[in-house]
This record gives structure tokens, C-alpha cells and sequence, in this order.
């Protein structure tokens, strides 16, 4: 007790301390804001402070300007962000810093740093900012103009569902410039129920990447579930399908389907339990042990 | 002239430029106001961030114009439900545009700025689809703050609220309460208005509001939509016919990805409270509840079915959660719904519920701004009260929509309905009548000599040329009975049932007086008790528009539809 009391007092004296030692918000503050300490007691710093930073329109500013200077370290700048973006989840406590912080996101948001911007990208598109939306989409349609990569503007926007979005990720998935964009692209579609039929040409194909096809069961089931029930039977039916895709397929069936329906399907039941016997995959014996236990009864 | 309908595919930047030439010129002006309705062609396939910009700057145009009346409902719609910040700023700015202050606007605009102050954020109006990067930019609470100075006294009814702000410290920044405190003193010290009309205070201006009726010869029929299936949220199967004639309906739209709390969510958090008023007033079983989806393509009957339950709304085969399995298009038709899309995806919507007939036409509607659940389900039961003949029936020919507004707030509005005056006469009528018959029973003469001493009586009135007649005993008591009948059903349904005793107690009385002679004075009392009694029944009746008038119907319909 003696020992963290003179640590305590020690770190309010001097304005550092060792990490993991307590220090008064004051301290840290302090500590976070000066430009001359070392970036990883500033960054240590900055984590103790969400709470205190909106209490003081002071503090508010200091920690503001270490997001917007340039000159700071960028490890530093995005600590403040992650330090701002804690305290702004206390809704009620951060009303009076809300329009300020909002002001900075969209400031840094054109930083010349890529970390510093996809990282003010993200926040403001949580809180489906329009401004953010409107320099990703803007990015999407003209690759010179992009603040982040394809993939990640396409996962911040599908933060929104009533971004205008559909259009560009469609065009995405026709023309990706990337394996992974085309992926993002396809899970922001899974909320597009104009979708669907492209998810179950996508799920059928033996020659569409294995994550393609998982994401693809995924859409439909929450766009189409009778639909992906249909071609979850087929693919199990099916002795040519992957056995992890069939794992998914009696995943989806166990789960969502027709109890009475499934229960009542000797072809498929007798598929299964056959396949079951000779499958590799521990995963997928384990799911049709379930699936025969579930309806053999 | 840019015909406005056809202009879908302009670009932002074209929209603005027709904006602002609509703006500058005073022939053209009042185009802007169509430029506010959700389903407009311009805003189809549109994000709704950009739907936002594009509506911001309208409202901006008028902020610069003066704000027209028909145009004021759209801005107190932005103040009453937006969760848009920079629609919320711009509402604000539009409304101090107005002809002038008015004691009405007060609670919309303090109701936007407890709404938005958690989502405060700078907002720039210089340029089109210019977002602000700096703190020093104006804001929704600032734009409000500014509204309330210009309502001035006309605010003063909010000024507690206001004054709370201030109490509470925790919130607003302190440059914000600066601008609080600003705002206080010149409610404050605004010259003192004539003294507000109790009406003034509470009502819109003349014309505006959400309530919007249909008279019975306008309504549109429903026969274009009549073959439309929905799905329940059980996934069961039904026409709009098979589930919407025969009865009266409350219908709202809603989806369940809708992320403004003040519309879907809400509109369906009312519902399960319509419900509950229906089933307290004994309602539930005779008019019906539906929230159809604006999404059916993903609101899929599990989700929609959660969705209510969530929310409290009571399913089961008269209260239904749809969804319309071919799509929203032909709904969308028939209602003229406020609403818009991004490819299958709502975009901007408005609140609007409906009240259906028994012919599954739209009788009311109340649209943009909060409804009153009692309001809403007040005009449900005048439409259930209406006669069966004048109901319409499927051979009722319509001649399209003529709407007649009144004002949101208030409530006893001015109702488009042909019968209303008649059937307040008759309500007036009945306890009279209902008196007379238990007069006619208390001092009934019991024998031909006392009709004769009563006749001569009454000679002087000429009233000696009626006849002894022994049957109108029997009537009068019939009548009194059929009285009491109909004290007691509306006690029933008004939950009132005090009427019933004391009608109860007056007819005792009079039976009590038919005794014997010892007991005469007490038909004075049965008499007075009696008219009591029916005066009190008529005018709970009244208060719940008239619920017996409507139980009849019901018969009515029961019998004979």
C-alpha cells in the first residue's frame, strides 16, 4: 500500500511513470499531451484518459490537436482517436464534445497518413456519417479519388444499408479489382434482397472459392432461407459437393430447416447417414451425427 | 420550364441548380414544396445521405424565400421526427422564414432539440453538399436555439423545458449554454403577446395538419388492390379483401431496418398501445390492426413477427403484421404512399397511418407528424359507427380522393362526414325521449276516472281529445326498458357504467310509485333520475363518438351484410 502510494505521488510529481503504476487523470493527461514524451508513454497515457477527456474543454482541445498535428507520431494520433471514440460511447457524457470530435474526423479524414484516415473513415462511418460515405463511395467510383482500398471503403459502407452502396458493390463483384474487394462486395450484398439469385448462382458453383460460397449460404439464408434450405438438400444429395460445403448445408438444414419436412426425408437421411461413414472431415461426420440423431427418431 | 417529374436522372448538382431556380423565381416558387414529398421521382435510387443533401438544400431554399403554408407541415415533420442533423439545422432555419411566430411551433422545436442534441454536429449551408470540418460551423442546436429567439413570447410555453437545459449543465457545451442562456432572456424579455387563445396555443395554423379524412362519396375503392397477397407473420397466406373488408382497419407502414427511432419503431411501439385501447374500450374484436412492411422483400414473417413482439403489438388473426408477397408497388398506388426506395431498400418515409372502412377504403389518415393513439383510434370508432348503407358496399362508386385537412393537434377536429350533424341530433333526442316514457309510465292513470280527472285537467290544452288507452302502458314501459338497454350498452363500451345505476334507480323508483298512492311522490324522483341518468349515458357517448350508434351499426351489419 505504502509503495503504491509513493508510486502514485511519484508519477503526479514528475508527470511520467512506469507502466502499469496508478497516476492521478490529471497526470496522464498531462502525460498524453506533451509533445515531448515518448510515444509509448503517450500512447500508455492516452488509454487511462476516455473518461476525463470530455470533461474539460481544455483537455477536449489538447487531445483534438494531437489528432489533427501532423508533425505527431502516428501511433500517438491514433491513440487519441481510440481514446475519443471510447469516451464518445458515453453518449450523455460527450454530448458537449460531440460536434468538435465530429469536426476533427471529417478534418483527418483527408490525412495524408492511410492509418490515420481509414482509421477516422471507420469511426465516422459508424455513425453513418454522410460525409464519410459520400469520399467512399466517391473513391469506389473513381479509384484516383480513394481515401482507403476497395475493400475496406466497401466494409465501411456496408455499416449503412441505406448507403448508396448496392450499385457500386454489384459492379465490384462483376469487375473486382481484387479478390478480397470482391468478397467485401458480396457481404455488403447479403443485405440486398435483390441479391439473392446471384448468392444461390454463387453457392452452386464447385468453382467459386470456398469463402465465396460460405458467404453466399449466409446471404441466403438471411435473404432467402426456403431457398437455401432447396439447395442445401441438393448439394447434400449431391456426391461431388466439397464436404465442408455439405457440413454448412446440414448445418443450415439442422438449424433452420422444415423439422417435419427434414424428418420425413428418407433420401436424405439415408444420404447423409452413408455419407457420414465415409467422410474425411471430422467436421463434417461430427454435423451428420447430429443431423441423423436429430431426425433418424 | 424543367418539368419537374421527368428530372430523375439529374445529377446532385443539377438538382441544386433547379432548386435554386425554382427559388429565384416568385411564379415558379411554390414547385419547391413538391420537391419535399418523399416519392417524388427525383429522389428514386438515391442513398439516403444523398436524399438528405438534396432535401437540406430545399429547405434551405425556402429558409431564403419564406416559408410557404403548404410547405410548414414538411418542416415540422423534419423537426418532429429527423434524426438528420443537418435536415434538423436546416428545418430550424426554414421555419424562421415563416410569416410569423406562432405559439404552436414552440413544442416542435423543442421537441427537435431534445431529440438532436445527442447528435450534434457542425453543419455548413454555404454550398450545396458542403459538410463541415470545423467547430465554428452552426449546428442543428444552434439553428434551434436561434428559432426559439425568433418565437419570442410566442415560446414561452417551452420555456420551463428550456430552462431545465441550463439545470442539467451535463449536457451542452458551454458555448451552447451561453447561447441557452441567450435564448431564455429574450423569451423572456420579448414583448408580452396578447394573451394566447387556449385554441391558439395547442393548434396548428388554419389548414395545416396531419389528420387528413375522406367524405364517404370520395373515398377511392379498393378494388385495384383487393387481389393483393400478404403474408402474416405466422406465413400464412391472405388477400387485402379477405382480411380487410367487412370491418373497419388501422393500418401503419413500417420496416424493420428502419434506423430512425422516431418513425418505424415507434409507429409500431403506438400500435401495441392502439391495441390495448381497442381491447380496453371492447373494441378489439370489431376493428382491426395491421402494420404492413414497406420492405417485403426483407422483412420475411419471422423477422416481422419479432419485430412486433418486441414491441408489444398483440398478433393474432385481427391484428396481423403483412407483408405484401408480390411487392410494395401496388400499395404503394392505391395509398399514395410517402415513401421512396433504393432499389428495394426504403430510403425516406414518412409517418402515415390509415383508418379502412368496412369496404376496405381509406376513410382517414394521419400522415407526417406524431398521431394520438386515442385520436387515431377516436376516428376508427366513428368509422365503425358509420350506417352500413352509407359504409359502402363493393357497387359504391368513387370519384377519387378529396381530402379535407385539419389541424394535428387538435383534438376535436372538424370531421368530413356527412352523417356527423344527424347523428348528434339523435343523440341529443334520446334522453328526452327516454324521460318522456318514464314520466308517461310514473303518472300513468290507473283507472278511466283518473284519465278523466287528468283530461280535464289538461282540457285547456285541448289534450281531452285523447282517448282512454290502456295499450300505451305497456309501450311506455317498452320504451323504458328499451331506454335502459341502451344506457346499459353504452356503459359497456364507454367503461362508464354510473349511468346504468342511476337510470337503474329512476326506473325502481317509478316502479316503486306504481305501488300505491303512499308511494306517489317517490315517481318525481324516479323521473328526475331517469333523465339523469340518460343525459349523463348521452353525453359519455358523445365523448367516445357515439359507441352506441356504432354498436347498433354492428348489429346491423352483423345481421344483414
Amino acid at each position: 500500500m505504502t509503495t503504491k502510494k509513493k508510486a502514485a505521488k511519484s508519477s503526479k510529481s514528475t508527470g511520467k511513470s512506469k507502466p502499469g503504476a496508478m497516476r492521478s487523470t490529471r497526470a496522464a493527461m498531462s502525460v498524453a499531451t506533451n509533445a515531448h514524451g515518448t510515444v509509448k508513454e503517450r500512447v500508455a497515457a492516452l488509454a487511462e484518459v476516455p473518461l476525463a477527456v470530455c470533461e474539460s474543454d481544455k483537455d477536449l482541445q489538447a487531445v483534438l490537436n494531437v489528432v489533427r498535428n501532423k508533425e505527431e507520431a502516428v501511433e500517438v494520433r491514433l491513440a487519441a482517436m481510440d481514446t475519443l471514440a471510447t469516451a464518445a460511447f458515453s453518449v450523455i457524457a460527450f454530448e458537449s464534445c460531440r460536434k468538435d470530435y465530429i469536426a476533427t474526423l471529417r478534418e483527418v479524414a483527408v490525412d495524408p497518413d492511410p492509418q490515420i484516415r481509414e482509421s477516422a473513415l471507420g469511426l465516422l462511418a459508424g455513425l453513418k456519417d454522410g460525409f464519410a460515405q459520400k469520399k467512399l463511395l466517391d473513391g469506389l467510383k473513381n479509384p484516383d479519388k480513394a481515401l482507403v482500398p476497395p475493400e475496406k471503403a466497401l466494409q465501411l459502407l456496408s455499416y449503412d444499408v441505406h448507403a448508396e452502396s448496392y450499385a457500386v458493390a454489384r459492379d465490384i463483384v462483376s469487375n473486382p479489382p481484387s479478390t478480397d474487394a470482391r468478397r467485401e462486395a458480396l457481404r455488403l450484398l447479403a443485405a440486398d434482397a435483390t441479391s439473392a439469385p446471384l448468392f444461390e448462382k454463387l453457392l452452386r458453383d464447385k468453382d467459386e472459392l470456398r469463402e465465396v460460397r460460405q458467404i453466399s449460404a449466409s446471404a441466403l439464408h438471411a435473404l432467402k432461407p426456403e431457398k437455401l434450405q432447396e439447395h442445401a438438400r441438393e448439394m447434400l444429395l449431391d456426391t461431388s459437393e466439397y464436404e465442408d460445403i455439405q457440413a454448412t448445408s446440414l448445418t443450415a438444414l439442422t438449424q433452420f430447416g422444415d423439422d417435419e419436412a427434414v424428418g420425413k426425408d428418407k433420401v436424405l437421411l439415408n444420404s447423409v447417414d452413408r455419407l457420414s461413414n465415409k467422410a474425411k472431415s471430422a467436421r463434417y461426420k461430427k454435423s451428420a451425427r447430429q443431423f441423423v440423431s436429430k431426425y433418424a427418431k | 420550364m424543367l418539368d419537374l417529374a421527368t428530372t430523375g436522372a439529374q445529377s446532385e448538382e443539377q438538382f441544386a441548380l433547379l432548386v435554386d431556380s425554382l427559388a429565384a423565381d416568385p411564379r415558379r416558387r411554390e414547385q419547391l414544396t413538391e420537391l419535399l414529398r418523399e416519392d417524388h421521382p427525383l429522389y428514386d435510387k438515391r442513398g439516403t445521405a444523398t436524399i438528405s443533401r438534396m432535401r437540406g438544400w430545399v429547405l434551405l431554399a425556402f429558409a431564403r424565400t419564406g416559408l410557404s403554408n403548404a410547405a410548414l407541415i414538411f418542416v415540422l415533420e423534419e423537426l418532429d421526427t429527423g434524426t438528420d442533423a443537418y435536415l434538423v439545422a436546416a428545418a430550424a432555419r426554414a421555419l424562421r422564414s415563416y410569416r410569423r411566430p406562432h405559439a404552436a411551433l414552440a413544442p416542435f422545436v423543442m421537441r427537435a432539440l431534445t431529440q438532436i442534441r445527442y447528435r450534434e454536429e457542425p453543419v455548413s449551408f454555404e454550398n450545396y453538399g458542403e459538410y463541415a470540418d470545423s467547430s465554428a460551423d452552426t449546428s442543428p442546436v444552434r439553428e434551434l436555439l436561434l428559432t426559439l429567439t425568433w418565437l419570442g413570447s410566442y415560446a414561452r410555453e417551452v420555456l420551463n423545458e428550456l430552462e431545465s437545459l441550463r439545470v442539467e449543465r451535463e449536457g451542452l457545451s458551454n458555448k451552447l449554454l451561453i447561447e441557452v442562456d441567450r435564448t431564455v432572456k429574450s423569451i423572456r424579455d420579448a414583448e408580452h403577446i396578447e394573451e394566447i387563445d387556449s385554441d391558439d396555443c395547442c393548434n396548428l395554423p388554419t389548414g395545416l395538419g396531419n389528420k387528413i379524412s375522406w367524405a364517404f362519396g370520395s373515398r377511392p375503392g379498393c378494388e385495384p388492390i383487393e387481389q393483393t397477397v400478404f403474408e402474416d407473420h405466422d406465413g400464412t397466406s391472405i388477400t387485402f379483401k379477405e382480411y380487410f373488408r367487412g370491418h373497419p382497419s388501422i393500418v401503419v407502414f413500417f420496416y424493420t431496418r428502419c434506423d430512425n427511432p422516431l418513425k418505424c419503431s415507434l409507429t409500431i411501439t403506438k400500435l401495441a398501445r392502439i391495441q390495448q385501447l381497442l381491447e380496453t374500450q371492447g373494441l378489439a374484436d370489431q376493428i382491426h390492426t395491421a402494420a404492413i412492411s414497406y420492405d417485403p422483400a426483407y422483412d420475411l414473417p419471422e423477422r416481422i413477427r419479432g419485430y412486433g413482439q418486441n414491441r408489444g403489438v398483440r398478433l393474432d388473426g385481427r391484428n396481423r403484421m403483412l407483408r405484401a408477397i408480390d411487392g410494395i408497388d401496388s400499395l404503394r398506388r392505391h395509398f399514395k404512399l410517402g415513401v421512396n426506395f433504393i432499389e428495394s431498400l426504403v430510403n425516406r418515409h414518412r409517418l402515415e397511418v390509415y383508418i379502412l372502412d368496412s369496404a376496405g377504403r381509406i376513410a382517414a389518415s394521419f400522415e407526417r407528424i406524431h398521431w394520438d393513439e386515442q385520436q387515431v383510434v377516436d376516428r376508427a370508432i366513428e368509422v365503425l359507427s358509420e350506417p352500413p348503407a352509407l359504409a359502402g358496399g363493393p357497387d359504391s362508386i368513387d370519384t377519387g380522393y378529396r381530402r379535407e385537412t385539419n389541424s394535428g393537434t387538435n383534438r376535436n377536429p372538424a370531421i368530413a362526414n356527412p352523417a356527423e350533424a344527424p347523428r348528434g341530433n339523435r343523440r341529443n333526442a334520446g334522453p328526452v325521449f327516454s324521460t318522456l316514457a318514464s314520466l308517461g309510465v310514473a303518472f300513468f292513470p290507473k283507472c278511466p276516472v283518473c284519465w278523466a280527472g287528468y283530461l280535464s285537467m289538461l282540457g285547456s290544452a285541448s289534450l281531452g281529445q285523447i282517448p282512454y288507452s290502456p295499450w300505451l302502458l305497456p309501450v311506455l314501459v317498452l320504451a323504458m326498458l328499451v331506454n335502459l338497454a341502451s344506457v346499459w350498452v353504452r356503459g359497456r363500451v364507454t367503461g362508464r357504467m354510473g349511468p346504468f345505476f342511476l337510470v337503474s334507480a329512476g326506473a325502481l323508483a317509478i316502479l316503486l310509485a306504481r305501488q300505491g298512492p303512499a308511494f306517489e311522490k317517490v315517481a318525481v324522483w324516479g323521473v328526475g333520475l331517469t333523465f339523469a341518468g340518460s343525459m349523463w349515458s348521452a353525453l359519455s357517448a358523445r365523448n367516445r363518438r357515439g359507441l352506441f350508434s356504432e354498436t347498433l351499426g354492428k348489429i346491423w351489419q352483423k345481421r344483414f351484410s
